[in-house]
């Protein structure tokens, strides 16, 4: 490391660890010639990652083997199942081919007339209500897992709970009589459920007809449907540990 | 003769190797065609006379034909072995190549014998049995004695492993007699540099020769094109068999084959050469990787070799652009007068007369009879026109009589949206048709909806307030509204990945965006929430569309494959497969039956929707299409990549008919007019260029000759054709758009 001759405490401009020095060249090697100077940080960081993650998995795996030392074949597994994992490529091509031939062998489905908003079944589509209404009484039973509305929780898609695209409550609104005492203020859920109807509300929740009839109203034009906040009824099937967390979500809408 | 010195060093090195067995190697030739183990590259069992490995070979030959029960075949091998291999190998070849007409892959010119010999792969038991029924015994000998996978221990390691060190005098041997031939010959030659180095620079490196490889390239590639460089630096990046695993490109490239087209005259030039030589490396490769598409008539010049070339795979095989296209529109329908009640007070006099008659003249298509260009009305299922549609249509035509004809002389206004603050952000931009929203899909994984009209976005009310709301009065579309959520802009969250896609849907209801964690969401933009989120691409989705008529949509992405979706299926309908790179830009053609992909590959594909099938290859890019634009009319379309240039094509006869040069940096959006008379085009370059294409496709002749071979010769006139620049101010133009009326709206983000 050059750079001694100047006693600063910081490194001079012209410092560049070897790493990084390094890193420069490999993107140079590879072409990339225009880039911000955060990448090379980045890149490094990630180069430190990858390499650890590695490395631990190869441990693992000699500790599998009883071996006292990792070697180079612990570290090659380390590899392979990492690459299957993370870095996946895309399908070869004969694969792909084969696949669109059968694919392409069906024919295009009829279009039935006036249907009203084209979209596929209710499960594979991101309408459903993905929360529930808590009464104030925090009475709440896990039973009300059996409500989930089935949610396509694969993926990224639904898990990450970015959506706050601020609904209406019109679950309760609609078992409710008249929709006014529900104070919509924008950006939250206020919901406040006056205690005379917390069994409405109580049945209503475990009860997924309620649910349904007001998600699919004919009567409405196109597709205004039930709207999707953040994702807590898929965590709701699930085991007690996320108990916590749910009641958590209720002071949250409680207030 | 030094052929024949190289030949005795092959020899010498091989004896080393000999018993490898390179089991991969067949492997991957069992995926390269349709005749599995074409070991044709190897199989020259070059014996000298009286080496003990080589004995070893040709009785591992011998033992093979007479399993195949080819006595005679056998006989003729007893009484030659003798003799050098050399001697052999030109007639067997010869031979080989003229008998083997059996093999699975015909040449272009079907029932020319001579150029079979550019598809044989050499090889295969499978081919065998087909020619067992060929006359010439010697022809059966050749074959079988040529391509042994079943013995492949010992000549699969020819096959691959022909000396490593002699291959740079392999290539440079090639380069010198192709320097050496007449001019005219020289340019098509010189087509199969490319290809060869890389097929030679890829054995070199499976079969872990990562020294010879290095040496190998430094020394060759800077012979190659320019517009290859960027596959070259790929290339130099893989020394190691490991990271070709990784590349799919690479492996497709190395498991397809390379297309090139040359005239007879200069394929019997090149044939005879590697054949009368006698380091039949070359001539094995070439047989095994290359797909040579023979014509007969005038060499091409380099120009016209360019123009056309630059693609992954190589150019087009001619066959690839014979299938039948429908490139006309389909017919529109007619609407009914009684919906023009509220045009009366807004139609002048010419307007009243109209209304008498049926609405669809005005529209253009006055003929009754079917065009034969135009698909059927049902090849495809359409939606049927709603009211709503119906309304929207008669919009339309009353906006597109307010259309401004443009020309040369009367050149468009243009309207640039800049989108201010979006720090390099702005992944995609889309127009509604009538140019009343503006869309834009951000790297922060947002979409974000602007009213472009001075009229609010305005949410449905919820459920309940809609109960109380009078469903019979006029303005019922008014009142769903609601006014307390009016806002100019909208953003719509849930995407987990920067969108690189965004579609309207014609009847502006939904909004559809594709993005980098491989979904494609659809909006409504009625609510503004996402309706469902299509799985299938579990790779970056580049681009997507909505289909003209709406219902339908395209999607293309990471994972080479393009997907045709209807709203209502959650799967998708059709996947269009046969890219070898990520495709980068997916366009429905305006009759919906078609849809045309833009690839990283160089080339662009138009699929037919009702079959699955690739009717057109277009290849002429050289770097990835990012844009691609349909004329109105159908007939024609525009294509612009990385490479700066705009090449328009002729759909039917699936011709490159013109090429605008004047953009310095990647063309990103490209836009005909209402009429087709002006094509705009917006590039990375800062600038909006617009040029006059009834003047580029007016100077399209096409005769026969033309039409058969795809040899088009392009004018330069790119000078004459722009009719203006205009420059933004440090902003990227990133999409198009005119309006009924034929106004320029562009969008880009600024970026200082």
């Amino acid at each position: 490391m050059r750079g001694k001759g100047a006693n600063v405490k910081m490194a001079s401009p012209k410092t560049v660890p070897k790493d990084a020095q390094v890193m420069i060249q490999i993107l140079k090697d590879m072409g990339i010639t225009e880039y911000e100077p955060r990448v090379i940080n980045q890149m490094l960081e990630f180069t430190y990652r990858y390499v650890t993650t590695i490395i631990e998995d190869a441990k693992i795996y000699a500790t599998h083997a009883k071996k006292n030392n990792v070697d180079a074949d612990d570290i090659r597994l380390a590899i392979q199942s990492r690459m299957d994992q993370s870095f996946t490529s895309p399908p070869p091509r004969d694969f792909l081919l084969e696949v669109a031939r059968q694919k392409n062998q069906t024919p295009l489905p009829l279009i039935k007339p006036y249907t009203g908003p084209r979209l596929p079944p209710d499960r594979y589509c991101l309408t459903a209500p993905n929360y529930r209404l808590k009464s104030i009484q925090k009475k709440m039973s896990l039973s009300a897992g059996r409500i989930t509305v089935p949610r396509l929780s694969v993926g990224a898609v639904s898990s990450r709970s970015s959506t706050p695209t601020f609904g209406t409550p019109s679950v309760q609104s609609v078992t409710t009589k008249v929709g006014t005492p529900m104070s919509l203020s924008g950006q939250r859920f206020t919901v406040q459920i006056p205690s005379s109807q917390t069994a409405a509300s109580k049945s209503s929740t475990p009860s997924t007809p309620t649910v349904q009839n007001v998600l699919i109203n004919p009567s409405l034009i196109g597709s205004k449907n039930i709207l999707i906040t953040t994702n807590m009824v898929s965590q709701n099937s699930a085991s007690e540990s996320l108990k916590r967390k749910h009641e958590d979500d209720d002071d949250y809408d409680a207030l | 003769m030094a052929a024949v010195q190289d030949g005795q060093l092959n020899l010498e090195v091989e004896k080393d190797i000999k018993t490898e067995i390179t089991n991969d190697d067949s492997g991957n030739i069992n995926a390269n065609s349709s005749s599995p183990g074409s070991t044709s590259s190897g199989g020259k069992s070059k014996s000298p006379a009286g080496s003990g490995e080589d004995q070893q070979t040709l009785l591992a030959v011998l033992q093979f034909l007479k399993r195949n029960k080819l006595t005679e075949s056998v006989d003729i091998l007893r009484r030659e072995a003798g003799l050098s291999a050399d001697a052999d190998d030109s007639p067997i070849s010869e031979s080989a190549g003229a008998g083997s007409s059996g093999a699975p892959n015909v040449g272009a010119d079907g029932g020319d014998a001579n150029s079979l010999l550019s598809r044989v792969s050499i090889a295969t038991p499978a081919a065998l049995p087909a020619t067992a029924p060929l006359a010439p015994p010697k022809v059966v000998a050749a074959s079988g004695g040529e391509d042994q996978p079943d013995v492949n221990v010992v000549l699969s390691a020819y096959s691959q492993q022909g000396d490593p060190v002699l291959y740079p005098l392999y290539y440079n041997g090639l380069k010198k007699f192709i320097e050496s031939v007449l001019d005219c010959h020289r340019a098509e030659l010189s087509q199969v540099f490319y290809p060869l180095f890389v097929h030679m620079y890829l054995e070199l490196v499976y079969n872990n020769h990562e020294n010879e490889a290095k040496q190998f390239f430094e020394k060759f590639s800077g012979d190659q094109e320019c517009y290859y460089e960027e596959d070259l630096r790929i290339l130099s990046s893989m020394s190691k068999k490991e990271h070709m695993k990784g590349n799919e490109t690479m492996l497709d490239f190395r498991t397809s084959k390379f297309v090139l087209r040359i005239s007879r005259d200069s394929y019997q030039l090149l044939k005879r050469h590697l054949q009368e030589r006698q380091n039949n490396q070359i001539w094995n490769i070439i047989q095994e990787h290359l797909y040579i598409d023979i014509f007969d008539g005038m060499p091409r010049s380099k120009s016209q070799i360019d123009a056309m070339s630059g693609s992954l795979a190589g150019e087009a095989k001619r066959d690839a652009n014979k299938a039948k296209v429908f490139y006309g529109l389909l017919k529109e329908p007619e609407i009914e007068v009684p919906l023009d009640d509220e045009d009366e007070e807004a139609e002048n006099e010419e307007g009243k007369p109209k209304k008498k008659k049926p609405k669809k003249d005005s529209m253009g298509s006055k003929s009754k009879k079917q065009d034969p260009n135009a698909p059927q009305q049902t090849r495809i299922p359409l939606p049927e026109l709603k009211d709503s549609d119906k309304l929207d249509k008669i919009m339309n035509m009353k906006e597109a009589t307010k259309k401004i004809r443009l020309g040369p002389d009367n050149l468009p206004s243009i309207c640039f949206y800049s989108f201010l603050n979006a720090y390099q952000g702005l992944t995609a931009v889309d127009f509604t048709d009538d140019s009343s929203l503006i869309a834009g899909g951000f790297a922060d994984s947002t979409v974000r909806v602007w009213s472009v009209t001075p009229r609010k976005l305005r949410r449905v009310k919820s459920a309940a307030d809609l109960s109380n709301i009078d469903k019979e009065s006029d303005d019922v579309l008014e009142r769903i509204m609601d006014e307390k959520t009016a806002s100019e802009s909208k953003i719509l969250y849930g995407h987990s990945g920067p969108v690189y896609g965004i579609s309207f849907s014609p009847d502006r209801n939904y909004l559809l965006s594709s993005s980098e964690d491989g979904t494609v969401r659809l909006w409504s933009l009625q609510t503004f929430t996402c309706l469902v989120g299509y799985k299938g691409h579990n790779y970056p989705v580049w681009d997507t569309q909505f289909s003209p008529y709406g219902y339908y949509f395209i999607s293309g992405g990471h994972d080479r494959v393009a997907r045709l979706w209807a709203t209502d299926h959650y799967q998708p309908l059709r996947m269009f497969a046969g890219h070898l790179a990520d495709i980068t830009c997916t366009r429905f053609h305006p009759n919906s039956n078609y849809v045309a992909t833009g690839s990283a590959d160089r080339t662009i594909r138009l699929w037919d929707v009702l079959t699955g099938n690739c009717v057109r290859i277009l290849t002429g890019h050289k770097g990835p299409i990012h844009s691609l634009a349909f004329s109105p009319n159908g007939k024609f379309m525009a294509s612009g990549a990385t490479d700066s240039r705009v090449l328009l094509w002729d759909i039917g006869h699936g011709l490159m008919v013109g090429e605008l040069k004047g953009h310095t940096d990647t063309i990103y959006a490209l836009k005909f007019s209402r009429d087709g008379e002006i094509l705009a085009s917006g590039s990375m370059d800062n600038t909006v260029k617009l040029w006059d294409t009834l003047k580029a496709f007016d100077d399209v002749e096409l005769d026969d000759f033309t039409a058969a071979t795809g040899h088009i010769h392009l004018p330069e006139n790119s000078q004459e054709l722009l009719l203006g620049t205009y420059m933004t101010k440090s902003t990227p133009v990133i999409h198009l758009h005119f309006t009924r009326r034929n106004l320029l709206l562009a969008a880009g983000a600024y970026n200082p």
